[in-house]
């Protein structure tokens, strides 16, 4: 492949927009210094990143090893894609929703190199996972390759860990705001002799969350009245451990990669808010445990050239506890009184345990018919069990429960016209198998509605293409029938603010992409890309979070149909691979599709826009980066993003004066941060502000985040 | 390059034109309704895709205060109009004169009084008067009964704590709702029962100046099949909150009352006439099915008329019933044979005869008031010698145009009734409330 040089540092420059990059695989700092030392890396390097970008699927990708000397979290990165929007419901540790392309949170599948990330324990998020473990993470928006082999509606993260050969030590400790701390390792060693390769990996993260909360009601000192203050949050610690020991081989004969690993993750949670803040917990707490072993096993040209093999196995032993054994009520000065119910679930106290262990096999088979033309088949068996036992409620029936998901793919992808046109075409089976134990609750968790023991199969399927005219110009497009079987958390609950809803139906999806890209080089080192695009999803039976008024407590629940499409778009600017600029804007439009009541009227909300969810916010940045500041080749890159989220109401918009009406307020929050590296990037440290202008911020109704916190991060890479 | 700029100027446009779009999608605020000056308003509360009322509904609760509910008063809408109480407030509250008592659903922790005001331009808005923490019980959204004492001046709370294994109460003052005392009763679980209902019923009797606290006992916290449950019956001095004395009540007469898990804070199940006899709303198991009974207590008694039944061949339960004068009264009930869901279609509106124990559908031009859906609903008020009764909107049939929601209103005595004003369609119509107006 011959590349100009202009070309490739343009590329590079463009492509190593870091934050807010759509479909980056390779830095700037790196890709420069590829293009400028060794070529052949750079192609290899840049092809990863045009795959993803001239593949035929809507797909963004995040380069995260070279971000990992500033990033706290994976999550940061990933909402500040276009298209994406994450929720958060506090500080570290709080649980997250993740909308894409207006699809939220259990329908989007996560994946860590194409396996479950539930494999690696309920506890693990994209919150936790270690930076220093990732290479990049791609985000598939709406129609999912058959290579996930995966079930999911909205679109799929699959994160890719580092595939290293060299041996390596990357090691970073970073502490902030509200008493937060954060080790994190990761390591590849070859043994000289056995050629056998040991990827160890610690991290270590901790947070007592304790920032401020802006006008929280407390009782006065007579406790005859309340009274508006400000206090830090009291019972928010978060505390994980994520350890994990790879071994294998790697290109060998029989093998292009062997590996066995054992992982073991543990988080420790205080709980401090119901579905509200006005909701005060200070006892209840939520732990997870979780064990995991697995296998992987790759090979190119297997038996035969053209076949290649990818095969995975992992079982999670998986032990989650909810702890609500007080009856106290607790107020925002940590004082309490005894009250009648417990914190979370508002009814006796439970010291609740569930043990879900879960087993995932995967197999992929790819076969190589010509040049250009690869038909491959994909299975996936995700089996998942829920055994419950209660230490306190002893009017608690213990279940055990099992969900079993079976998803078959076969796909045909084709590359004509020298590449500039590529075609993919796929079938998904779908089977799901349930097996219901628990009885607690039946006409809360339709337990008495479900068959004990009950198979069902869905099919689907879609195609996908891509056409180059230019550099300056590609358009493609995708669609997928989806059918989106409920994940474990929506159907048997999470054991402490969800209820189980066992008679929950698949979501099923008709998934339509469209989207148009390019790069105009402008001479001198300026560059400019962009990419803009619409999609459409018409789900039936969706899967919808609801509040109970009564408990604050959730449940899934399927509704009868709802519409989604929109638009993003996104532009960046490079000059020299100093100065970065870009924005992105996305804008959502759901609207709800049930006609009719239940009692049979026609529903005042039909054709509303869906309540309580974001759907018009927009993301900005700039970056300039200074080279031999003080040290020799060294560098300083100092950044400023920006994030606009548009109020939202918590109800249906049309009815209410919309003076009297609960919302979420619009949201902007500003950043700034500086990275100096030296050494050839083998010393790094950072010093990031989140919430700058210390703005109050909301993602959900009355569940204020943090407000202004520093972060330092030191991250040695040898 | 020219092409270029062409592009990004196409771009920029798209990108300022959806940022724009956003923040300009607001709609302009609806017209006001002109404005009468009454002695009272009607509050109506709707909710959106299901009923409400005892947690049922989570897709909107809203609330409109109106001076006027005659055939001439403009169309209730609600597209842009009333207040938004989802999030804050139950639409389950005890109401006296002008203002709402409550345990608010934003568990601030404590009790919380309101009334609603209308501003120059008509406009619906909700000012709180007090907001007090709890001090030792405490009580949950929804989960607790009540009674007026002192002529109105305190309000007495109960609830249950403990999976229900404890009764709790407490006294507040009317104005400033600070709580003058709290307790719990010592009352002892009859063997073979674990729970109380969760809240029981209370009132108090005027001829007596007695609390008359209707309760059950259960098998288990929850259990919810009638035929499991005795009703008690405790006589409580209000001065000392002493229970005087508790009777149990033979399960042949009644085996629950209606309403209790949560008291009278939407519906009303106790009704005095003008020799303050006292009315009960319960159940009874009749053939496997549980079936409304309305029960009396004499002037001077303390416990039920055994043989005195105001709903004999009851179609279904008897949800709500409200004296109408001259020995009549109006219940809401339900013909099991019609669908028992919360919001079947299977729910209609008697005139309930007291001496006679007859009854008989409300009629509208001969024809009965059709069904309603809603079992948790007080869709019916009485104020000033009428009644007024909401009837929500029918079953839609493809290609068939159906009335709106309506309210007809009910003569006390001449027992004639004329169509009052109309409802925006597709609603779930749930409380009538007649609230004072403010000076």
């Amino acid at each position: 492949m011959n590349i100009p040089h202009r070309l490739i540092a343009v590329a590079a420059a463009l492509l190593s927009w870091l934050p807010l990059s759509a479909q980056d695989t390779v830095g700037v700092w790196g890709m420069l210094k590829d293009s400028l030392v060794l070529e052949s890396a750079t192609v290899s390097a840049k092809t990863k990143a045009q795959r993803l970008r001239e593949g035929t699927f809507a797909v963004s990708a995040i380069n995260i090893s070279q971000q990992a000397a500033t990033l706290q979290s994976l999550s940061r990165a990933v909402d500040r894609t276009s298209g994406i929007r994450i929720r958060e419901e506090g500080g570290v540790g709080s649980d997250f929703d993740l909308t894409i392309n207006g699809l939220s949170g259990n329908s989007i599948r996560y994946f860590i190199d194409g396996m479950p990330l539930d494999a690696k324990g309920s506890g693990l998020t994209l919150a936790n996972l270690p930076v220093n473990l990732i290479e990049r993470v791609d985000i598939y928006k709406g129609v999912i390759p058959a290579s996930l082999g995966s079930d999911a509606l909205g679109g799929a993260i699959n994160i890719i860990t580092k595939r290293e050969k060299n041996n390596y030590l990357d090691f970073s400790y970073g502490l902030g705001s509200f008493h937060t701390h954060k080790v994190d390792l990761s390591a590849s060693v070859t043994g000289r002799r056995s050629g056998l390769i040991f990827k160890p990996v610690i991290s270590v993260g901790y947070a007592k969350n304790d920032y401020i909360m802006h006008d929280v009601k407390v009782r006065n000192a007579e406790h005859t009245a309340f009274i508006l203050t400000d206090l830090p949050r009291f019972h928010d610690a978060y505390l994980s451990h994520f350890a994990q020991m790879e071994i294998g081989v790697a290109d060998r004969k029989w093998a292009d990669a062997l590996f066995v690993a054992a992982s073991f993750s543990k988080t420790d949670k205080e709980i401090q808010t119901g579905a509200t803040q006005s909701h005060v917990i200070g006892m209840a707490e939520r732990k997870t445990n979780s064990f995991s072993v697995s296998a992987r096993y790759e090979k190119q040209d297997l038996i035969v050239e053209g076949l290649r093999a990818s095969l995975s196995a992992s079982h999670t032993w998986d032990h989650s506890q909810t702890i609500d054994t007080t009856y106290r009520r607790y107020y925002w000065d940590g004082t309490y009184i005894d009250g009648s119910y417990s914190e979370i679930r508002r009814r006796g106290k439970t010291l609740r345990h569930y043990y879900r262990p879960m087993t995932i096999v995967r197999g992929n088979l790819g076969y190589r018919i010509a040049s250009g033309h690869e038909l491959s088949l994909n299975y996936q068996l995700n089996s998942i069990g829920n055994r419950q036992e209660d230490d306190v409620d002893t009017d608690f029936v213990p279940g055990n429960d099992r969900l079993a998901k079976h998803v078959l793919c076969l796909s045909y992808d084709q590359s004509l016209l020298d590449g500039r046109m590529d075609n993919t075409f796929f079938v998904k089976d779908y089977i799901n198998h349930l097996e219901v134990g628990q009885s607690e609750l039946p006409g809360t968790t339709g337990s008495s509605k479900v068959e004990p023991t009950s198979t069902r199969s869905y099919l689907g399927g879609g195609l996908g293409s891509r056409y180059t005219f230019s550099q300056r110009i590609s358009v493609k497009g995708s669609f997928e029938h989806s059918v989106r079987l409920p994940v474990s958390r929506e159907v048997l609950g999470n054991g402490a603010t969800v209820y189980p809803n066992l008679a929950l139906e698949p979501e099923i999806s008709n998934n339509v992409n469209l989207g148009l890209f390019g790069t105009f080089d402008l001479g001198d080192g300026h560059a400019i890309s962009y990419e803009g695009g619409g999609f459409i999803r018409l789900v039936d039976n969706y899967i919808q979070a609801t509040m109970s008024e009564t408990d604050g407590m959730m449940q899934y629940v399927n509704v009868a149909a709802v519409h989604v499409m929109g638009v993003e778009a996104e532009v960046r600017y490079d000059w020299a691979g100093r100065l970065h600029a870009a924005v992105n804007a996305s804008y959502d439009d759901s609207r709800d599709r049930r006609k009719y009541t239940q009692s049979g009227d026609i529903s005042v909300t039909y054709l509303n826009r869906t309540p309580n969810r974001p759907w018009t916010w927009c993301n900005a940045e700039v970056s300039y980066t200074f080279n031999n500041v003080i040290i020799p080749g060294s560098r300083l890159r100092l950044m400023m993003d920006h994030q606009w989220v548009h109020w939202f109401y918590l109800t249906w918009e049309a009815y209410g004066y919309p003076g009297s009406k609960s919302r979420v307020p619009t949201q902007n929050i500003t950043g700034a941060s500086l990275l100096y590296s030296w050494h050839g990037s083998r010393y790094n440290i950072s010093l990031e502000c989140s919430n700058l202008f210390d703005t109050l911020a909301f993602d959900n109704y009355m569940l204020q985040k943090p407000g202004r916190a520093f972060y330092l991060k030191f991250r040695l890479f040898l | 390059m020219k092409s270029l700029k062409k592009f990004l100027f196409v771009l920029t446009v798209a990108l300022v034109s959806m940022v724009s779009m956003a923040v300009s999608c607001e709609k302009p605020e609806p017209e006001p309704d002109p404005i009468v000056v009454k002695d009272y308003n009607f509050d109506l509360y709707v909710c959106a895709v299901k009923h409400g009322g005892m947690s049922q509904n989570k897709n909107g609760t809203y609330v409109r205060s109106v001076t006027d509910l005659s055939a001439e008063a403009p169309m209730i809408d609600f597209t842009g109009k009333g207040i938004d109480i989802t999030q804050d407030y139950t639409l389950e509250s005890i109401t006296k004169g002008a203002y709402y008592y409550q345990v608010p659903q934003k568990a601030t922790g404590g009790f919380v009084k309101f009334h609603i005001e209308r501003n120059a331009a008509g406009i619906e808005f909700i000012v709180e008067d007090a907001e007090v923490p709890f001090k030792d019980n405490v009580y949950s959204a929804r989960k607790y009964t009540h009674a007026w004492i002192d002529g109105g001046k305190t309000l007495v709370v109960i609830g249950t704590k403990d999976k229900a294994t404890k009764i709790i109460w407490s006294k507040l003052n009317e104005s400033d709702m600070q709580i003058q005392s709290e307790g719990t009763f010592d009352i002892a679980m009859p063997e073979g029962f674990n729970a109380f209902s969760t809240t029981g019923l209370l009132t108090y009797r005027q001829s007596d100046g007695k609390l008359y606290y209707f309760y059950l006992v259960k098998p288990a916290s929850g259990q919810s099949e009638a035929a499991t449950s005795v009703t008690y019956i405790a006589i409580i001095n209000p001065a000392t909150m002493a229970i005087e004395s508790t009777t149990a009540v033979p399960t042949d007469i009644m085996e629950e009352t209606a309403g209790s898990a949560y008291g009278e804070l939407m519906q009303s199940m106790i009704m005095y006439d003008e020799q303050d006899n006292l009315y009960v709303a319960g159940l009874k198991t009749v053939d496997g099915k549980e079936m409304g009974i309305l029960r009396r207590i004499k002037k001077g008694e303390k416990t039920f008329d055994s043989a005195w039944n105001g709903f004999p061949d009851p179609e279904g339960k008897l949800l709500t019933i409200q004296y109408l004068g001259g020995g009549k009264a109006l219940c809401y009930s339900r013909d099991e044979a019609l669908g028992t869901k919360i919001d079947s279609k299977s729910h209609f509106y008697s005139i309930i005869d007291l001496a006679s124990c007859t009854r008989e559908r409300v009629k509208y031009n001969g024809a009965d008031l059709p069904y309603c859906g809603g079992r948790f609903s007080q869709r019916s008020v009485v104020v000033n010698g009428k009644a007024y009764i909401g009837i929500g909107g029918e079953v839609e049939e493809a290609g068939v145009e159906q009335p709106n929601p309506a309210i007809y209103i009910y003569d006390c005595k001449t027992g004639a009734v004329e169509k009052g004003a109309e409802l925006s369609k597709g609603f779930c119509f749930d409380i009538i409330r007649a609230m004072d107006v403010l000076e």
